[in-house]
């Protein structure tokens, strides 16, 4: 199964996936890069921090301007991609893969109704 | 309504994407921003700037009256010569910044910038009455094409070009068969021309001017890497580094402003005055001492003290490093090698003050 087929996207264009342990990893969508061009920055949480779905827990920054990212469900930090970090153009090549961005562990219940699977995020696109 | 170029539908078809910029539909980028960029610095690249504004001053006045409007001298601009000059309110600061062009012994030619050409209209049209002189605004006649790097005029000489021009000059030329005017200036911090043609013949010179360009390695740029390569350069941008309370000498253009210049013109006792005397706030060139990115409106720190404000932020491609430009309050003590802190998302940044050009000009054209 590929990963597009085990994902869940928000509006705002974040991606989650559950892992075997029951982590969750959360990134950035294809598109998101796609339209954000060469990614030049990215800062990311501390290992701990505890986020609510929707709560901004990242920054990503294109040649031309900042965005916030946002948590698609609530959290709390237990790996931070610090390879992304130093080379954030990986987010160019692979968003979905490479350049994960934080893996978490759920605080919430039942936050993920409004997520879409990639085929519809992608049809919402349209 | 959003207006497009004549070349717009050569961008769509390249992939460019496209943004709403000064009520135009422009490409911004058609493939990376930074490869863009480097191709501009390395080999040659292929702009539209369409939008900018084309506005020819002629009648018997014309020299009169283009010396009231700006504090350049125009008595000593030479038939076909460019000279880089403001557009002052009578308060000093700016309306627009443009090139001008001698053209004729009483024809010249305005190249302003697209968000402003109303303004600019409106403000010359105001200042002509005591004038015999003549404001054609003809920026829907004619497409701007710049060339841009190191390679720019070596594949105009293929194309055609084949008087030997020097930088800051426009003359009549045949290009790929077309009659047209090339300047040789533009607004990367590198060598290159830029083409004055006839809509009717922008799209056939677009294509072959990618075309002949191949074999130099160029491509089409859009409007996201004119801006890093203009900041690389500290080429001021109008809305940015520019408006209408900042005067030629707070934004670091005294340079281009000359002391004895016996005419008035709008602005001249403010401008004089701080030419003599001093300035409240001065531009400045900053380079971030981490990986955060300065961008436009946030505050600049020094000594624990707010002094100022970034107006232009982004990273260098070439320095691989974020570079700025902010006004800060014309305090000695903050200057080059100075460290002043940056409020990026509620942190403070330092970053040091460096001089401008960020990117020296490595492919200046000896005359």
């Amino acid at each position: 199964m590929s990963i597009t087929e085990k994902i869940l996207c928000t509006k705002s264009h974040e991606f989650l996936l559950e892992n075997a342990d029951k982590t969750f990893t959360i990134g950035l969508t294809d598109y998101a890069v796609e339209q954000l061009g060469d990614i030049v920055f990215l800062e990311l949480p501390e290992i701990g921090a505890e986020f609510k779905k929707g709560e901004t827990f990242a920054t990503v920054e294109s040649v031309k301007a900042a965005s916030e990212i946002y948590m698609p469900i609530s959290g709390k930090i237990v790996a931070a991609n610090n390879e992304a970090v130093d080379a954030p153009e990986i987010l160019n090549e692979d968003s979905f893969e490479k350049g994960w961005l934080v893996k978490i562990e759920a605080t919430g219940e039942n936050e993920t109704d409004d997520l879409l699977t990639y085929t519809d995020y992608k049809a919402e696109l349209e | 309504m959003t207006k497009e170029t004549f070349l717009h539908d050569k961008h769509v078809g390249l992939g460019a994407k496209m943004v709403d910029f000064a009520g135009w539909h422009m490409p911004v980028q058609y493939t990376s921003i930074i490869e863009e960029h480097n191709t501009v610095r390395e080999n040659v690249g292929l702009f539209d700037v369409s939008h900018m504004g084309e506005v020819f001053v002629s009648g018997k006045d014309a020299l009169e009256f283009l010396n009231k409007v700006v504090p350049q001298d125009i008595t000593k601009l030479a038939y076909e010569k460019a000279v880089y000059c403001q557009l002052p309110n009578k308060n000093g600061g700016l309306i627009d910044d443009l090139i001008i062009y001698k053209l004729g012994i009483l024809e010249y030619l305005i190249i302003c910038n697209a968000s402003r050409i109303d303004e600019d209209l409106n403000w010359l049209v105001r200042n002509s009455k005591e004038f015999d002189v003549k404001i054609d605004n003809l920026s829907h006649i004619y497409s701007l094409l710049a060339v841009q790097g190191p390679k720019a005029d070596a594949l105009m000489r293929k194309m055609g070009l084949t008087t030997q021009q020097e930088s800051f000059t426009i003359q009549p030329a045949k290009i790929a068969g077309i009659k047209l005017l090339a300047s040789r200036t533009g607004y990367t911090g590198e060598d290159g021309y830029e083409l004055l043609v006839e809509n009717k013949h922008s799209e056939y010179l677009w294509d072959k001017i990618l075309e002949d360009g191949k074999e130099f390695g160029i491509k089409p740029i859009g409007l996201g890497a004119r801006d890093t390569l203009r900041l690389e350069a500290a080429l001021h941008l109008y809305g940015n580094d520019l408006d209408e309370n900042t005067t030629p000498i707070e934004a670091g253009l005294s340079w281009s402003v000359p002391k004895d210049k016996k005419e008035d013109y709008n602005g001249k006792e403010v401008i004089m005055n701080q030419i003599q005397n001093g300035t409240q706030k001065k531009l400045i060139g900053l380079k971030m001492l981490d990986k955060s990115i300065a961008r436009h409106e946030y505050e600049v720190y020094f000594k624990g003290e707010k002094v100022g404000h970034i107006t232009s932020g982004g990273p260098s491609p070439v320095l691989k490093a974020n570079i700025a430009l902010a006004y800060v309050k014309n305090d000695k003590e903050i200057c080059t090698g100075a460290t002043v802190q940056v409020m990026i998302r509620e942190k403070l940044h330092d970053a040091e003050v460096v001089k401008r050009p960020f990117v020296e000009k490595r492919n200046r054209i000896k005359l």
